[in-house]
């Protein structure tokens, strides 16, 4: 049993045993709820009246106790009827759709226009007041509610392959109802239900209270409510039972609705909200900063926070940055690229964080550690110094608001200026990331551009402050080909523009590394295993996974396409030894043991033991 | 935008026919002769002169179709009828009493949207955290209690016991503007409490969707600062589905009405038709509760056009 199912079976335990109170009251030693003992009037509590005696002197605990039963009666006949009505619209109006569907779901929606109150006053005015009355007029409240949602259910499960597969076995359709569908909307039902229940009780307690409702000397909370308000200057404890009642009644039907939601769909989004908006501590890199001429990652690793410990998802990551060069990290998907890139602007999801390492940054204020900045320390650097290109520009820009005012936003934030001269700004910056008409477009929305457009205007908001870093997440791949040309082509561009950026390049494509990058690693499962300059690297591989990824692209010499066989393996799976190995080809008994990053000469490196055997000989 | 409005407009004035369709219907669905029937009470037979002369007075002894026709053209000139009481027409009593109910409702939307998002929010940004317990707690009780529980209690502690505020009434604006807005505090705060309670509930919601979002992490990849992310880049697009929760809660709210106005003494739509209802006076009923229900649909369309403002993607759906 989960702990959802737990804390249901407790809530449904203690209403049971509520329940059994007002069920049981004929058996009950309860004094009589009619009956006047003007003596006993507005008494307090005794031995013998638990909750003391109402304005005729009558027992306010068996009053209580008896009211119980009307409020139940109504409520829980009312919803019992329309939930048998509303469902049997509901499947019909959903399994056969048509003029049945209008009749049965479609004329049962006008009810919902009208306020529930108002209707159920309606057919008071019309039947006069009374239980049965009260009974008549919520089930008609209450069907439309049923209706739909067992109308959603049945449009839903009648879809399914295995109803389709009954009907074409020829079964008749209302024991396809009966058996397949009706059993599959219990869930929504119940929520329903006990929804239904407790607006019921609500109704009627507020119909009772008004005097439309039960018609006295029967007891029920909303009537006994009613008489002690009018006498709430002689006894204000009157007014506390029955209200009590009712309340405490109400939410215990809507914790058993809430209860029953999470047994029924159990959320996956973890709590705890997001973590950045949270105090955050203040950390130390613990060692001097170095010197550096624009970015030095060093042993930088990222790992996922789990109920016991962490796992790691990048290891060791190392790499350097000066100014004016281009760094690619290119990779399958989950080898750790765009991970790295979000650590360097504290970006990472929620669960994740950098367990290890530095990423030194030089500022205009001195050195920082990228890695160990609060949310309030990377406030200055982001957007400003440090900036950041996302892979799906569509979901990145805010679809609320226009892009010019979100392009001045970040403007304004770093360097501020009045309105009119950031719209000057932007209109220019618009123009130099080549969209067409920038004046109009910059009152467009999001939506209003098209793909490549709104990846120029991301473009545009990152180096719209002249960063000295520029992340770009694979930002040309939800592209279609044409624009992706056209995009580079901007990234050489603004790199002429501004000849100290540098630029940390995510990509999976080799072809768009060749063309935009100076500098490459390589990295396979959370890895970097190989790093030079790109001409090096293309012309000379020295590890074989470089090699396999070369030979696999289309634009590639090999005489044919050649695919990596087996899987990357995943985090919690890691190899002890080279990550590589079990899909490598050259793999030796050595190759077993955790493999440093080996300096090759002439500034490159590879994470192959075996590089030298390999290739001497091809070099 | 100028097209949406109009459409919006259009669904409305169908929805208006369709609600009047459905009350004209209820009278005559009920089975038994409807006269009859509102002469009733308990188990006594009515005495069958009454029920001839009701029956022609409220013109049930022709057609019904002739009826259907004459009362919707009537309805088109807003005429209500007469009471069955004292023969006076309906529609000045409610034009009287309208713009007291809206203000009511209006006076609880807004306490409830300037409390209901920011706790809502807060609640978000502190997920699992005590202040968030506490906010979904309280949003909880207030919930479960029935208005005119919240009300009585008002009047009893702040009426009776403190002696800060009459237990209820009204005065009019122009006579004395502290005095209306000083009786008007009571009844717009318990009307606002279970609204609140939602909107609670639904920003916090929609505030914890939001910052999930890419475009969240592109405010901060700007270099924003909190606030300013909070504001512009998350509220304001958690607001959205809260408006849309707001028009479906717009029906309690009104029912809400019925029962704080009788509780507060609010000379409102709602006392009278509690009163109409007492008395079984059918026309006034039905005035009443239409013209409650035209003030829903009108509601209900003022949020849609709130909404395609608040998201400009709206405008281009349907």
């Amino acid at each position: 049993m989960t702990r959802a199912q737990r804390s249901l079976y407790i809530w449904l335990g203690l209403a049971a045993v509520l329940i059994a109170f007002p069920l049981l009251a004929p058996v009950l030693p309860l004094q009589p709820t009619i009956g006047m003992d003007i003596p006993h009037r507005f008494a307090g509590p005794s031995a013998a009246n638990w909750l003391g005696n109402d304005e005729y002197g009558r027992d306010v605990l068996s009053r209580i106790i008896w009211g119980a039963r009307a409020s139940l009666a109504v409520a829980f006949g009312s919803a019992f009827c329309a939930a048998v009505i509303g469902t049997v619209l509901g499947l019909l109006g959903g399994y056969f759709r048509g003029i049945t569907e209008v009749l049965a779901v479609r004329s049962t929606e006008i009810v919902i226009c009208l306020p529930p109150l108002l209707l159920a006053m309606l057919v008071i005015t019309i039947l006069g007041a009374g239980v049965l009355t009260l009974t008549v007029a919520l089930t008609i409240l209450f069907v439309p509610n049923y209706t739909r949602v067992v109308y959603a259910a049945t449009l839903q499960t009648g879809g399914l392959d295995f109803v389709k597969a009954q009907e074409a076995m020829g079964t008749h359709p209302l024991k396809i109802l009966a058996r397949t569908v009706l059993p599959n909307i219990v869930p929504p039902l119940l929520v329903q239900f006990s929804l239904t229940v407790a607006s019921g009780i609500l109704l009627e307690s507020g119909l009772s209270f008004l005097g439309l409702g039960v018609v006295p000397p029967a007891p029920s909370w909303g009537l006994m409510i009613r008489a002690a308000r009018a006498a709430m200057d002689q006894q204000p404890l009157l007014l506390l039972w029955p209200s009590l009642s009712l309340a405490g009644t109400v939410l215990l039907l809507n914790v058993i609705c809430d209860r029953l939601q999470d047994v029924l769909s159990p959320k996956t989004a973890a709590r705890g909200g997001a973590a950045w908006l949270r105090r955050q501590i203040k950390r130390t890199p613990g060692v001097p900063a170095p010197e550096v001429p624009l970015l030095k990652i060093e042993d930088l690793s990222v790992g996922v926070a789990l109920e016991h410990g962490s796992m790691g998802l990048t290891k060791g990551i190392s790499f350097e940055i000066k100014p004016g060069e281009t760094m690619a990290l290119v990779g399958e998907s989950g080898s750790g690229k765009t991970l790295t890139g979000l650590a360097m602007t504290g970006l990472l999801p929620n669960a994740l964080n950098v367990t290890d390492g530095h990423a030194w940054f030089r500022t205009d204020n001195g050195v920082v550690d990228l890695s160990a900045l609060t949310e309030d320390e990377f406030g200055p650097l982001r957007g400003n110094e440090i900036s950041m290109v996302f892979q799906d520009a569509s979901a990145a820009l805010n679809p609320v608001h226009r892009i010019g005012d979100q392009l001045a936003e970040i403007i304004q934030r770093h360097r501020p200026m009045p309105k009119a001269q950031a719209e000057e700004e932007v209109v220019d910056l618009l123009r130099k990331v080549g969209i067409p008409d920038p004046e109009r477009r910059q009152r467009a929305y999001p939506f209003e551009l098209s793909g490549g457009q709104r990846q120029r205007a991301m473009i545009a908001m990152a180096v719209a402050n002249a960063p000295k870093l520029l992340i770009a997440d694979e930002p040309t791949t939800a592209l279609d080909p044409t624009i992706q040309a056209q995009i580079l082509r901007l990234f050489g561009k603004l790199k002429d523009d501004n000849p100290g950026m540098g630029v940390i390049f995510v990509t999976h494509n080799l072809a768009v590394v060749k063309e935009i990058a100076t500098h490459v690693s390589v990295m396979y499962a959370g890895q970097v295993v190989e790093q030079g300059t790109v001409a090096e690297v293309f012309a000379d591989p020295r590890h074989p996974y470089t090699k396999a990824l070369l030979a696999s692209v289309p634009e590639s010499d090999a005489e044919r396409l050649e695919s990596i066989p087996g899987t990357v393996p995943q985090p919690g799976a890691m190899p002890e030894g080279c990550r590589f190995a079990p899909r490598c080809a050259h793999a030796a008994a050595a190759c077993a043991a955790p493999q440093p990053l080996l300096d090759t000469g002439a500034g490159r490196t590879t994470r192959c033991l075996r590089w030298a055997d390999l290739w001497k000989d091809v070099a | 935008m100028l097209r949406y409005v109009a459409l919006r407009v259009l669904i409305a004035l169908v929805l208006v026919w369709l609600v009047s369709t459905l009350v004209f219907l209820v009278l005559h669905l009920v089975p038994g002769d409807p006269a009859e029937l509102l002469l009733s009470a308990g188990n006594t037979a009515p005495d069958p002169e009454a029920v001839a002369q009701l029956r022609s007075q409220m013109g049930l002894d022709r057609p019904v179709l002739a009826q259907y026709a004459s009362y919707i053209a009537d309805l088109t000139h807003l005429d209500f009828g007469v009471s069955l009481r004292d023969q006076n027409p309906i529609a000045p009593e409610l034009a009287l009493r309208l713009p007291r109910t809206l203000e009511l409702i209006l006076a609880a939307a807004l306490i409830a949207s300037l409390i209901g998002v920011p706790l809502g929010t807060i609640a978000a940004m502190r997920d699992g955290g005590w202040s968030e317990k506490l906010v979904s707690l309280l949003a909880s009780a207030a919930l479960s209690t029935p208005v005119f529980v919240v009300g009585t209690t008002l009047v009893l502690v702040f009426a009776q016991w403190l002696g800060w505020i009459s237990a209820g009434g009204y005065v009019p604006l122009a006579e004395d503007p502290a005095r209306h807005f000083a009786l008007l505090a009571m009844p717009a705060a318990t009307i606002a409490l279970p609204l609140t309670a939602v909107m609670i509930r639904m920003t916090r919601a929609s505030v914890l969707e939001v910052l999930e979002k890419d475009h969240v992490r592109t405010a901060r990849a700007k270099g924003l600062a909190r606030g300013p992310i909070i504001r512009r880049h998350v509220v304001r697009n958690a607001l959205v589905p809260v408006i849309t929760v707001l028009g479906l809660e717009m029906g309690t709210l009104i029912g809400g009405t019925v029962l704080v106005e009788y509780v507060f003494n609010w000379p409102g739509l709602s006392g009278y038709l509690v009163r109409a209802v007492e008395a079984r006076d059918y026309p006034e009923v039905v005035g009443i509760v239409l013209v409650i229900s035209f003030l829903f649909v009108l509601l209900n369309l003022l949020i849609d056009i709130t909404y395609a403002v608040l998201d400009p993607r709206v405008k281009l759906a349907k």
